[in-house]
């Protein structure tokens, strides 16, 4: 019992010295390169040296990683740590906002995204998207998947749209829940159906990658075992880069992990080497807990 | 990770719940060394009342095991522990079974010291029994010292002690069957020597394990099944 | 023992702090209550003392007459448009009078007879052979209509008879004979829904103000509801958000604010003076209206593109639409309820409206029903003031009456953009 408490106490000493000397705060600090593999061979998208600005503000800092084919890419890291910005820049959406600018290389397959060869509405037919929020057209469900192709002209005859949209529907795991009402308004729907409807919509264009911005975050379990199943599924034919809040859901669906801090993209590795034994003090105090 | 790494987490409950895993984890592994050198000394004096201490301390650790067991999956069902909280926890467990496993080893001992008293005493392989002894009492000291403190690299000079009390007890062995051989009346005494002497060198390698999940903790590496000159080769190689 | 002492009488605080709070929630509702009784007892007292005053006004003496389609008292032997036009219809009239009534010969006294048919039923006479010729030569009984003193006397009350000036002593016995025999009696005021504006208050009708505010209606709606939706579009979807574009903002606000009468200032200056466009007709009347109309389409335009939920608009880019698809396909189609509720609201405000009228000098008397956008003509509510302003007792009635005519419209606009909104509204 002697013996016990004298480790006790050689425990708390040994915290105590090191609370004074406090060493912690050259590891927090920034490291200069991103920690891990952020790259890959044959990346389906490859982003390099990417900074975004709003205005003076830099929400995204000196940024490189590769997106593999038919890859599951989850990007975590606190609020406002700009990962969503991120995700964002990857199709283009920032384009709206108008103090928004970006400067190095993003490319998909080698073709440059913010080039002046690239169209913006077939980079966004390519490169499909998924919001926090399951924002479906208040239209019909049929009109809801049918909305893209029709856009991009790419089913011209009636048979052919419903034979997409039917894929699509059956693709997003939804189809036996809405064939018999494929007339009914989309926002009739329960939420994580909404949501697997809005993802139905996204892959009827048949895009290459798939961004998702918190897909779960509005949605409740069951919900969210039925997304992430989907996520699985659809990563056989997708690449998927999906920002999440949920750190179980990170590591439940994703195969690489890529930790976001303050615009900093300071770790990325493969999900299980991020989750059981990350390198920076910083991607191991998120995923901990220990934040802020 | 290293030493102060607790107390950070954004839930204090969760700190306290790691907090008192860690506590019990001490007290336990304080409990099984006083045991290891109680069940010594018992032996080396023929003191069956020392002995029979010992047996009643294993009751002591074995609650604690199940105390230690029952929080640590009450942390992985209720907080789901990534990264070095997950490893951690791993770690404790694995090692909880380890020390449970020193306890048992160290009442077999005890069980020896009281049968070596009732049969009267024997000289030979004392000698061997304190050495050994007290190399392995040092090992597992150093041990929990290092997990008390996350200090890995102190886990690599313990596999090294380990090996060199593995040496220890095969240089014992023979000569404990050179006796046995020279004088067979003693051979049932010294049978019980030998028992002791394994329970000792199973103390050792017990002792070992833990070092290697003290590594897996601090380090994230698995360094089970290599040898030494690998295990410091992978802990300095930075990646 | 203490703290039980002391939880007690912190008990017995919150429930004395309890009931106060209650009592001031009970005193709260109490005020807002009365406020909307007070509100409802005006507005009841005003439709009551309108609705009062105008009923009567679509009733009107008629008086039965029997009249011989006589040619040698019309002076004319066909009916055709020239010898209509010297066809004298009070001619016959007055046969008819001194026939029903032979013992007055006094021309002082027949003077009087002939004054209790209205001065215009002539013109009556003359429509009512113009669309059936074969009437000419025959002889049948004709419900005239009656002079408005013969009018107001028949309303009145036996006391306000006696007191009646402008019924003379014989006229009184004429008018007592003939409601005795059934002759005299009430019928329906078609001319109020069929005439223009006349001098005389049995024949005057709103038509003429119906019509113009229909056309200068339709000049606003056809204006304003583009130019309002597109300036809605194009601040809330396209417009950088720069000082300039902040200051359009401010500054439609503020239109919205201006008092009336400056846009007809406006309009007489630029459409009248400068564009020389004539006056008083119901297309500088809608050009003026559009004016005013303007910042109120647009601001609840605005209102409703953006409460058209951000998320909508980034799906539709994020599927690949373009800009101005986002708007075509989605943004309009949702908002469009909501525009037209601002719109039909709008138009009832412009409906409603007099002061920039009266600049552009839509308040002239005029008797004819307008017949395009660019004759002269009157507005309703301009009636409403025209005759209110008129000195003669029996316009008042008739004020009244249009005043009904006028609300019934904008009752019946509101209804249609609640009706509307109901119905095209989306839930998301």
């Amino acid at each position: 019992m002697d013996t016990a408490l004298q480790y006790n106490q050689a425990a708390r000493r040994a915290s105590a010295d090191a609370d004074s000397e406090n060493p912690m705060l050259e590891e927090r600090a920034y490291p200069e390169e991103t920690i891990g593999e952020p790259l890959v061979d044959n990346p389906k998208m490859s982003i390099r040296n990417v900074d975004v600005f709003y205005d003076r503000d830099q929400a995204i800092n000196n940024v490189s990683l590769d997106i593999g084919r038919n890859e599951v890419v989850a990007l975590i890291g606190p609020s406002g740590c700009g990962k969503t910005t991120f995700l964002r820049a990857l199709n283009r959406m920032n384009d709206i906002i108008d103090t928004c600018r970006i400067r190095g290389e993003l490319r998909l397959d080698d073709e440059d995204i913010y080039g002046s060869a690239m169209d913006v509405v077939e980079l966004r037919a390519r490169v499909g998207m998924v919001f926090q929020k399951p924002n479906p057209f208040p239209k019909s469900i049929y009109e809801n998947v049918a909305y893209g192709p029709r856009l991009h002209g790419m089913a011209e005859k009636r048979h052919e749209l419903d034979d997409v949209v039917e894929s699509s529907l059956r693709k997003a795991g939804l189809w036996d829940e809405v064939k018999d009402r494929l007339q009914q308004s989309g926002t009739g729907l329960s939420g994580g159906q909404q949501q697997r409807l809005c993802i139905a919509r996204s892959i009827a264009v048949n895009p290459e990658v798939v961004l998702m911005d918190e897909p779960c975050s509005a949605l409740d379990p069951i919900a969210t075992v039925k997304i992430e199943e989907l996520i699985a599924e659809l990563s056989q034919s997708y690449t998927i880069v999906i920002v999440t809040h949920s750190m179980q859901q990170a590591a439940r669906v994703s195969h690489r992990t890529a930790y976001f801090h303050l615009g900093h993209l300071i770790e990325m590795n493969e999900t299980n080497k991020i989750f059981t034994a990350p390198d920076h003090r910083l991607t191991e105090d998120y995923i901990t807990g220990r934040f802020g | 990770m290293d030493k102060q790494h607790f107390g950070q987490h954004s839930s204090s409950q969760f700190n306290e719940e790691l907090e008192s895993i860690r506590d019990h984890m001490m007290e336990m592994g304080g409990l099984v060394e006083q045991q290891v050198g109680e069940a010594l000394e018992a032996l080396l004096t023929a003191d069956s009342q020392r002995a029979e201490r010992v047996l009643e301390q294993e009751k002591r650790v074995d609650e604690l095991e199940i105390t230690i067991d029952e929080e640590c999956a009450r942390v992985l069902a209720l907080r789901q522990p990534a990264a070095s909280d997950l490893r951690m926890i791993i770690a404790v467990t694995k090692a909880v079974s380890d020390l449970e496993r020193i306890g048992d080893e160290s009442s077999k001992i005890a069980t020896m010291a009281i049968t070596l008293a009732r049969e009267g005493e024997s000289p030979h392989g004392y000698m061997e029994v304190r050495h050994i002894g007290n190399q392995v009492r040092h090992m597992l000291r150093q041990t929990l010292d290092a997990f008390v403190r996350f200090d890995a690299d102190k886990a690599v000079d313990i596999a090294e002690e380990d090996n060199a009390v593995d040496m220890e007890y095969r240089s014992a062995m023979r000569s404990l069957v050179t006796f046995m051989m020279e004088d067979p009346r003693s051979i049932s005494s010294i049978l019980n020597i030998i028992w002791s002497l394994r329970s000792l060198e199973r103390v050792g390698d017990h002792t070992s394990n833990i070092g290697e999940q003290l590594i897996f903790m601090v380090k994230g590496k698995d360094v089970r099944h290599i040898s030494v000159a690998e295990m410091q080769r992978e802990l300095k190689d930075p990646e | 023992m203490a703290t039980d002492r002391n939880e007690q009488a912190g008990a017995s605080r919150l429930r004395r702090g309890l009931q106060k709070r209650y009592r001031r929630e009970r005193r709260f509702r109490g005020y807002g209550l009365t406020a909307i009784m007070l509100g409802l007892i005006a507005l009841l007292v005003l439709f009551g003392d309108i609705i009062g005053k105008g009923l009567p006004a679509f009733q009107q003496t008629h008086i039965q007459l029997e009249i011989s389609w006589d040619r040698e008292v019309l002076g004319i032997n066909q009916v055709s448009e020239a010898e209509l036009k010297q066809a004298n219809f009070d001619a016959l009239i007055k046969q008819a009078l001194r026939e029903r009534f032979p013992g007055v010969d006094a021309r002082r006294q027949q003077h009087q007879l002939f004054k209790l048919v209205s001065s215009e039923a002539g013109y009556n006479l003359r429509e009512r052979l113009q669309t059936d010729p074969e009437l000419l030569g025959s002889t049948e009984t004709v419900a005239l209509v009656a002079n408005s003193t013969v009018d107001m006397y028949m309303k009145s009350d036996a006391e306000a008879r006696a007191d009646d000036r402008q019924i003379t002593e014989v006229q009184r016995q004429w008018i007592n004979e003939l409601r005795d025999s059934g002759e005299l009696g009430f019928g329906l005021n078609t001319s109020f829904f069929t005439q223009g504006d006349s001098r005389n208050a049995e024949q005057a009708g709103m038509l003429g103000a119906l019509v113009g505010s229909f056309y200068t209606m339709v000049v606003t709606l056809l204006l304003s509801f583009p130019i309002g939706v597109a300036a809605a579009i194009y601040l809330e979807e396209f417009a950088p958000k720069n000082r300039l574009t902040e200051i359009i903002e401010v500054n439609i606000n503020n239109l919205a604010a201006v008092p009336s009468i400056i846009f007809g200032l406006l309009g007489l200056a630029v459409f009248i003076n400068f564009f020389g466009l004539p006056r008083s007709v119901p297309l500088v009347g809608g050009l003026v209206l559009t004016l005013m109309a303007l910042p109120t389409i647009i601001i609840s335009a605005r209102s409703a593109i953006k409460a058209v939920p951000p998320s909508i608009r980034e799906a539709a880019l994020g599927m690949g639409a373009s800009r101005m698809q986002v708007v075509l396909h989605h943004v309009l189609p949702l908002a469009l309820p909501g525009m037209l509720t601002g719109t039909i609201i709008a138009m009832a405000q412009a409906l409603g409206e007099t002061a920039p009228l009266l600049m552009i000098g839509m308040v002239a008397f005029i008797a004819d029903v307008p017949q395009g956008f660019t004759d002269s003509a009157t507005v309703l509510p301009v009636q409403v003031y025209l005759w209110s302003n008129t000195p003669e007792e029996s316009y008042v009635a008739l004020t009244s009456a249009a005043i009904m005519v006028l609300l019934a419209f904008l009752i019946g606009m509101n209804t249609l953009a609640v009706v509307l909104r109901k119905k095209l509204e989306q839930r998301w």
